[in-house]
């Protein structure tokens, strides 16, 4: 008696779970995910979405604020919105260095339900739509080479002002910068052998062809050649042992919640 | 009093003691994270202590985000990996059928119970190098006690999370952890069940669910989906072999999680576990009392089973059921008077619900555990001695969580029974009300 009853529980799990295999949605819903968001992200950025959650007075990188749709790590050109893929890819990788952890352990469903919740605290992804993602042409491959002529564009275009000769943040104007929201920013130190938002070679090239929005790190789009930023990626890398060189990574996608 | 009537009482004595017992094992989370991480307790907890997909992720890894924040160094300044917690509570328990010295009778007592505290520390030392350690009592009796204390070397081979090693006194990876059970009241039976002879002794002291001594090794994938744990100990409450590891004992678990993006079940779990715990059976003694150590003869109490959880509705709040079976059986020369091995079954069907209100503030659980057993181990007993039964109810309402702390109400109200175990072959049966403030800081 006592098996029969345990073995009926595995087939009864097994027919929900039939049940439940239906065509999948590919757009959160933002209903369940503001649960998502007061279980996970309220802590930080805040039950108004204004960044302003009770641990963000103690960070020195404030959480986002949510409310005028600016997004940093996209892979749409500068000013415009991000994908919902970029959000997932932010989510997915966290921000390194900073207080924003990665959330990969969540089901998707999770994460999308999430993104579009988050998307209704700004008015701008009613009216606005994200522009076509930057193509990112294949990475050509790490070398001395590129590495040399990555150094001498690295020059041309004065990263160093703000990021400094050696690339680690500390440029002549490093210390007066701050962001849209009027928090003092330091670049990056390029040297740590990580950015924030991921680890591959299309993270790096993405930062200065979309620029990071809301922050004093232009965009390079308008004057940078696929060859320079590529040979500008290698320069970066080369800096620290850190970096994953030659590797594939990951290449924007067009389609939400495709990029992984 | 004849010996048999006194080894009664003993057992009786002992099944009050396993009550109370129960009543101040520590459950375990950790507002120290909370702190460092700046995240709720939500984020780790299912329904406070039960761990989600992403705590479980996050333990898997040594308690690290890995985002360059996680150790003694680079982590918050203000961050002290030290955490307290206590539920303070009134409980009124009625046990049925207790022997006295007036005859058979039931007994119920109230009052605000004695609490004990749990220290639970618990950080990262440097980069994939993680700890616990969890004094535990500090109640009336003045005991302090280790419950946990433990290193956890994570990513042996670099960049792989396949292999990780624990060493010191830690839990088993258990099928649903029972420092972490939602129940305050009552622990899952299939855990700590022995099967006896009638006013008799086991060797054997084995629970799956105390923490043992040794060594674990553990490993999964990157969000802790797929899992296997194996832990090699030193069988506790064992006056030990002769042996280099002591009442040598291992234990191993295997789990795989699927989620589903579309439909009422989001996310389900298959596992499978099994422990060989081996105690010695014959000791040279000094003065008629074993000489620890000087065991021999090794008997084994083996237990294996299945589970399998299922989360119906989003996994942020979720109806989630889980379900574990075991069977078990103790060697013939582990149990005193008897004539085979017994053996049993064991199982119990666990369900959480949060429900989807605003900031999850409310857990609502339900557990059944039964006990049956296969073959007594002295053939002549009755078929359905020992069996037991045990149901909980409760609910828990979080008044405030924040990164630092968690207050909640706790209330619960269970009931065990257990087949003719009192004098004359009468069943006996606990009664549990409880309500308390549960809060950790
Ligand atoms: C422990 C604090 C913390 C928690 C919890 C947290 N975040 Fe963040 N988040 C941050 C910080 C800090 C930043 C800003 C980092 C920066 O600008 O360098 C950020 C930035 C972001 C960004 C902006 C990325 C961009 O391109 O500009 C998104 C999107 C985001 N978080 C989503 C989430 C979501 C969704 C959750 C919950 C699932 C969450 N965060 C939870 C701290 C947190
Ligand atoms: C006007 C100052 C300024 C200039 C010029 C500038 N940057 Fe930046 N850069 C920043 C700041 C500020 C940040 C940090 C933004 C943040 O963390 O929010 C940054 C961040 C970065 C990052 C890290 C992004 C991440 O995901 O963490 C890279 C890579 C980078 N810059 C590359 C460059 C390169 C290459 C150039 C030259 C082509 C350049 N920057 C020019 C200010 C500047």
């Amino acid at each position: 008696m006592f098996y029969r009853v345990a073995l009926w529980v595995p087939v009864l799990t097994g027919l929900l779970l039939a049940a439940g295999s239906a065509e999948a949605a590919n757009t959160g819903n933002a209903g369940n995910g503001k649960l998502v968001y007061q279980r996970y992200c309220l802590s930080c950025h805040g039950a108004q979405g204004n960044g302003q959650g009770e641990a963000a007075e103690y960070m020195s990188i404030k959480p986002r604020d949510y409310r005028q749709g600016t997004y940093k790590w996209r892979s749409t050109p500068s000013g415009s919105l991000p994908l919902d893929s970029d959000l997932e890819h932010t989510l997915l990788n966290g921000l390194y260095g900073t207080y924003m952890p990665t959330w990969r352990a969540l089901d998707e469903r999770s994460r999308l339900d999430v993104i579009a919740y988050i998307k209704t605290f700004s008015p701008r992804f009613t009216t606005e739509k994200p522009q076509d993602p930057i193509i990112i042409p294949p990475d050509p491959g790490y070398s001395d080479a590129s590495v040399a002529r990555g150094d001498a564009v690295y020059q041309k275009y004065n990263c160093a002002q703000c990021h400094g000769a050696g690339g680690q943040g500390d440029g002549p104007s490093a210390h007066e910068l701050k962001d849209d929201w009027g928090n003092a920013l330091v670049p990056y130190d390029l040297t740590k052998g990580h950015v924030k938002c991921g680890d591959k070679s299309t993270d790096i090239y993405r930062v200065f062809m979309s620029g990071l929005a809301g922050t004093p790190m232009p965009t390079f789009a308008d004057s940078l050649s696929s060859t320079d930023a590529w040979d500008l990626v290698h320069f970066i890398q080369s800096l620290s042992p850190g970096y994953a060189k030659n590797m594939a990574g990951t290449v924007a996608s067009t389609t939400a919640g495709g990029a992984r | 009093m004849t010996r048999n009537g006194s080894l009664r009482v003993v057992l009786q004595l002992a099944v009050f003691a396993i009550v109370m017992f129960v009543f101040i094992s520590p459950a375990s989370a950790i507002p120290a994270f909370a702190r460092k991480y700046s995240l709720r307790c939500t984020a780790c907890h299912e329904s406070w202590p039960v761990l989600n997909d992403f705590g479980r992720n996050f333990r898997d890894n040594g308690y690290q985000l890995r985002l360059g924040r996680d150790d003694a160094v680079t982590a918050d300044p203000g961050y002290w990996p030290v955490a307290v917690h206590i539920t303070p509570r009134y409980l009124y328990t009625k046990a049925t059928n207790q022997a006295t010295d007036q005859g058979v009778k039931d007994i119920g007592s109230g009052g605000v119970a004695d609490a004990s505290i749990d220290l639970l520390m618990a950080g990262v030392l440097t980069q994939d190098i993680s700890f616990l350690v969890v004094p535990t009592g500090f109640a009336a009796d003045g005991n302090v006690h280790l419950e946990s204390y433990w290193a956890y070397f994570s990513r042996i081979f670099k960049n792989s999370d396949w292999l990780n090693i624990r060493v010191g006194q830690h839990e088993v990876d258990l099928p649903a952890s029972g420092h972490r059970g939602i129940s305050l009241t009552d622990s899952y039976l299939l855990y700590s069940y022995h099967p006896g002879v009638p006013g008799g002794n086991n060797l054997s002291a084995y629970d799956m669910g105390e923490n043992q001594q040794g060594v674990e090794f553990l490993g999964h994938d990157q969000t802790s989906l797929t899992r296997y744990s194996v832990s090699v100990f030193s069988a506790k409450d064992s006056l030990g072999s002769q042996n280099g590891l002591s009442s040598p004992s291992v234990y191993g678990h295997f789990q795989k999680y699927f989620r589903f993006k579309d439909g009422p079940v989001s996310e389900a779990e298959f596992g499978a576990w099994g422990v060989v715990a081996n105690y010695p059976t014959e000791f040279l003694t000094s003065g008629g009392a074993p000489i620890p150590g000087s065991g021999s003869k090794l008997q084994s109490s083996t237990r294996y089973g299945v589970e399998a959880n299922v989360w119906l509705g989003p996994t942020v709040a979720p109806l989630h059921l889980d379900f574990v079976y075991g069977h078990g059986s103790d060697k013939k020369e582990l149990l005193m008077g008897a004539d085979r091995a017994g053996t049993w079954n064991g199982a119990f069907v666990e369900a959480i619900w949060v429900p989807p209100t605003d900031l999850l503030h409310w857990g609502i659980f339900g557990r059944y555990d039964i006990i049956r057993n296969q073959n007594q181990s002295l053939s002549t007993a009755p078929s359905n001695y020992n069996n037991q039964d045990q149901w909980t109810l409760g609910a828990r309402y979080t008044i405030a969580y924040s990164i630092r702390d968690e207050v909640a109400f706790h209330g619960e109200i269970s009931s065990d029974k257990v087949k003719g175990i009192g004098i004359g072959g009468l069943d006996q049966r606990v009664d549990n009300i409880m309500l308390g403030v549960d809060f950790t800081y």
